[in-house]
């Protein structure tokens, strides 16, 4: 590719039309403000992680995922914000993104650390409960049976 | 502003400026924390007439607008709620109606004691003289059943005490409150301010009014209360009509009227001397523009193109008045009565239609309805 070829090429490429990326902050102050999050979610965020298994959580169901609202560009109080940048540390994982509920920020750690390597499609769709679940069941599975478990 | 001031935020006042508190995203942290943690940005943030953003016991506020500039301007930000916050003052000094404008109005009082003195007599044979201002306030408070409020408020009108008070406050007053200092406020005090602000701003304005409202109230304080009702009355409701001359305001803005006189039922001869009963309409004038007599009902008649409401007269050697006076207005209704009642002539068969079929392809106005 000659030069000139490849600069019209770069200049097509730059005014092509980019949709907005989904933004941890804007997703997670949305939460903050549409549910009046306050501080003491925090200390929810802390205990209860020890209490997702899924013994406790007795038979499987499928949690409908809510549509989420979110700004495309959030502004809080300083109070939410403060929230809300302790919330992603503490949660620190790439499915905070896809939260569209406190309960949901929540379960995002324990879905991490049970599976990484979930798609942005699934995180998208299914609530994040159901997922834990999900591979909670096939880990189960892969344990008992390790020939016919689900790729 | 409302919503501002009722939102229980915890606002800042600095330097006359109102501050609000500041929304964070991080870019904004950042730029907050590159702005108050490096030594060569602080300076403008110190400068009292570029402070963006302020720091108030950890809390940050941003820049809004003047108080006093809000103030000034409020009538065109919010007019809906100035005009609220207007009448809500006027009620609080006993100026809510605007009756003296109303009768200092030049048109109204032409009408009343120039115009309509010329086509109602009170005396009827021999002796019949113009009536009198006085005369005439009591004929109309005589015939016409004038509510009881109206007498109370001629009562109040006449008594100025009220009036030279307002205006002896408003002299005493400041021009505009005193800024609230600088520091953290609530939404709820400054919203006090703002009111007491805004009703200051007001009564300025209207120190003009108030001095002549009281200039007109010494004049009529001489007057019998019965006539200071009578002329409320009319002032209030803008419309009279008395022995089959009348008027109506058209424009309570611009206080113009149409005065008007009924012509009463009337016949006209065709060219085969057959008569033509012409029901009454009311010929009128219009106070706002020079303008020829006219119809004010839906009518047809030979001198009216059409068969609809509001036509003017055709009169042939009728020049419209540059300039309005009582005279001017006495005569453009006699000339329009007397164009309709007598200035057909059925031999000529003048006007822009026949009494009587001409047999011409010709569109025109049917009065066979009116035969007798």
């Amino acid at each position: 590719m000659d030069l000139l070829k490849h600069i019209k090429n770069n200049r097509a490429k730059q005014k092509q039309k980019k949709p907005i990326k989904r933004d941890v902050f804007n997703q997670i102050s949305s939460i903050v403000r549409q549910y009046g999050l306050k501080e003491n979610f925090l200390d929810i965020f802390d205990t209860v992680e020890n209490h997702f298994t899924v013994k406790r959580l007795g038979v499987f169901r499928i949690r409908v995922k809510k549509p989420g609202i979110t700004s495309i560009f959030s502004l809080v109080e300083k109070e939410e914000y403060d929230l809300t940048r302790s919330i992603i540390h503490k949660a620190d994982n790439p499915y905070l993104v896809f939260a569209h509920s406190p309960e949901e920020i929540l379960w995002c750690k324990s879905l991490y650390r049970l599976n990484p390597a979930l798609s942005a499609e699934k995180l998208r769709r299914y609530h994040f409960e159901t997922l834990f679940l999900h591979e909670c069941a096939k880990r189960n599975r892969m344990k008992t049976n390790p020939s016919n478990a689900e790729t | 502003m409302k919503q501002l001031f009722d939102s229980g935020l915890e606002l800042a006042v600095e330097s006359d400026f109102i501050y609000f508190p500041l929304l964070f995203d991080p870019d904004i942290e950042k730029e907050i924390q590159a702005v108050f943690h490096s030594g060569e940005n602080i300076g403008q943030f110190n400068e009292p007439e570029s402070k963006t953003v302020i720091k108030i016991e950890d809390n940050y506020f941003v820049k809004g607008f003047r108080l006093d500039a809000l103030v000034k301007n409020f009538e065109a930000i919010d007019p809906h709620s100035y005009q609220t916050m207007k009448n809500e003052c006027f009620r609080r000094y006993q100026l809510m109606r605007e009756v003296d404008g109303m009768i200092l109005d030049g048109n109204l009082r032409t009408i009343l004691f120039q115009v309509m003195p010329h086509f109602i007599k009170k005396n009827k044979g021999l002796n019949r003289k113009k009536l009198s201002d006085e005369e005439m306030l009591d004929l109309i408070g005589q015939k016409i059943n004038i509510p009881d409020s109206y007498y109370q408020e001629a009562k109040t009108f006449t008594d100025i005490e009220p009036l030279k008070e307002i205006l002896k406050n408003i002299g005493n007053q400041p021009p505009c409150p005193e800024l609230p200092g600088n520091g953290l406020t609530s939404g709820r005090n400054l919203q006090d301010w703002f009111r007491n602000a805004v009703h200051t701003k007001v009564l300025a304005d209207e120190v003009d009014r108030i001095t002549t409202s009281l200039q007109v109230r010494q004049q009529f304080s001489r007057i019998k209360p019965e006539r200071i009702a009578t002329l409320l009355y009319i002032a209030d409701s803008g419309a009279l009509e008395l022995d089959g001359f009348g008027f109506i305001r058209k424009n309570a803005g611009r206080k113009e009227y149409h005065v008007y006189k009924h012509s009463g039922d009337y016949v006209l001869k065709d060219y085969y001397g057959r008569n033509y009963l012409f029901p009454d309409c009311r010929v009128a004038v219009s106070t706002y523009m020079p303008s020829k007599p006219f119809v004010m009902e839906k009518y047809k008649h030979p001198f009216l193109l059409e068969y609809k409401s509001g036509q003017e007269i055709c009169l042939k050697h009728f020049n419209p008045p540059d300039e309005l006076t009582a005279q001017r207005i006495i005569d453009a209704l006699e000339e329009g009565l007397t164009a309709l009642r007598y200035g057909y002539d059925h031999r000529r068969r003048n006007g822009y239609h026949s009494l009587d079929k001409l047999w011409v392809h010709i569109p025109t106005i049917d009065f066979d309805d009116y035969r007798i």
